[in-house]
């Protein structure tokens, strides 16, 4: 674990936490400690949010600098025996709404936590979501959405699972923006999603591992 | 005890009624607000934090005495910073729309449709443009505390699933100004410029009425509910 590479994420020296992590890799280091150390600092930067310290293009940034040293992790990451993905979440920012900074976080910290993720992008149609379920097999399934517009297409997508009938296999999240406890009961979905962290733990509860 | 739709229309009388709204809307409303009725201004800042936007609000309410026995909301959703808004002695009118976009537009169904053509659409108006909001907003600190390249970086980022930009005339005041930044704005990130024209249609009625379904209508004691506002995206 490193101090140095966790303070250079959350202060958003990205030059020097990329160097860090690269000589990290270079120097054999064990790879999930590089991914803790990024995720301690991601901890770090979403408290500085909370506090409003932070904004929105800080979440962006750390979120670009822990892309980056995914990167070079996970060619070390997947030589490694044994490693074996703790199960599948399908997540999109569903039609209508083409926001996806915040789904883009989501996927991030699903995948650094042993989830093998699909993200099928923005403005997802619920069809698109019905067939990529058949194909992917997902045991969760996570819609994004920003606008206060998006929590219709929240419902029709959620319904075109349902007349589907492959609502009973999965379980499903909503998340983003404004999304609360109401618009989960509205959307019909299990659960809702408050941070990234919340998607991360939802998905442990529900898949284990 | 939440607002309901309908029954006993409430008859807008512009000494006791006073108008609440947002920098950017309560432009667009004074032209056409009724001589007798007074309004109240709020920062246009405020919607970054629905939280506070929802505080200060409830502040506004909680100072408004006698003869004032209707508020008017010049807001709509606007992120759930009406929700549970309430007053024990005032009726509140709110338009049954997500964002103020549509209150420009003239009807929530306008606003959708624009949405539904093109979702990755940036919307502007004289007020949002004044206001300097958005992605645009941060572009200052950014540069101070990150340098030019990274500010560069984040705003195209932050546009980077959008196609259009979109310029509201509602035909209040001289367009040109907007314009030339509108189009610069486009050309800067790659965004087909495109005018959309604006409407007073909803305005005139959240200033005179009728206040009918169009609205959320929270009588004295009763709190602005989510419901209000989800329900209408079914029909």
């Amino acid at each position: 674990m490193s101090k140095e590479l966790v303070n250079a994420i959350a202060d958003m020296r990205e030059d020097e936490a990329l160097a860090l992590a690269r000589a990290m890799v270079e120097g054999g280091a064990d790879p999930t400690g590089i991914l803790e150390d990024a995720r301690e600092a991601m901890d770090i930067v979403g408290q500085r949010y909370e506090e409003g310290e932070y904004y929105l293009p800080e979440l962006m940034m750390a979120g670009e600098m822990l892309n980056g040293i995914t990167d070079m992790v996970k060619p070390v990451l997947t030589q490694a025996p044994g490693v074996e993905r703790r199960g599948k979440v399908l997540i999109g920012t569903v039609a209508g709404d083409i926001h996806d900074i915040g789904k883009n976080i989501v996927t991030f910290m699903l995948d650094v936590n042993g989830f093998e993720v699909l993200d099928l992008g923005v403005d997802v149609a619920p069809e698109k979501f019905v067939e990529s379920i058949r194909e992917f097999q997902p045991e969760v399934v996570g819609l994004s959405g920003f606008l206060t517009l998006a929590f219709d297409a929240m419902v029709d997508t959620v319904a075109a699972i349902e007349a589907a009938g492959l609502r009973d296999g999965i379980k499903i999240v909503v998340g983003g923006g404004q999304v609360t406890d109401k618009i989960r009961e509205y959307a019909g979905a299990d659960a809702y999603g408050d941070d990234a962290m919340g998607a991360v733990n939802l998905a442990s509860e529900w898949i284990g591992g | 005890m939440h607002a309901k739709d309908g029954g006993d229309r409430i008859q807008m009388v512009p000494e006791r009624t006073l108008v609440l709204a947002c920098a950017t809307v309560i432009e667009e409303m004074l032209p056409l607000m009724p001589s007798g009725m007074s309004h109240q201004t709020l920062d246009f800042g405020l919607h970054v934090n629905p939280e506070s936007l929802k505080n200060t609000l409830r502040a506004a309410l909680d100072a408004v005495r006698p003869p004032i026995d209707v508020v008017i909301l010049g807001y709509g959703l606007c992120a759930m910073a009406v929700v549970g808004l309430g007053s024990e002695r005032c009726t509140l009118i709110v338009p049954r729309v997500d964002d103020c976009i549509a209150i420009f537009m003239g009807s929530g169904e306008a606003y959708k449709a624009q949405h539904r053509a093109e979702p990755g659409t940036y919307y502007l108006t004289k007020g949002w443009i004044e206001a300097g909001d958005g992605p645009f907003a941060d572009y200052d600190r950014l540069v101070e505390r990150y340098g030019v390249e990274k500010a560069e970086w984040v705003l195209r980022e932050m546009l980077k699933n959008y196609t259009r930009l979109a310029l509201i005339n509602t035909g209040q005041y001289e367009m040109d100004r907007y314009r030339d930044y509108s189009q610069e704005t486009a050309a800067r990130f790659d965004l087909r410029y495109e005018e959309i024209p604006g409407s007073n249609a909803l305005i005139r009625k959240m200033l005179y009425g009728p206040w009918d379904g169009d609205f959320v209508v929270a009588r004295p004691g009763e709190t602005i509910p989510l419901d209000a506002f989800i329900r209408s995206h079914r029909t």
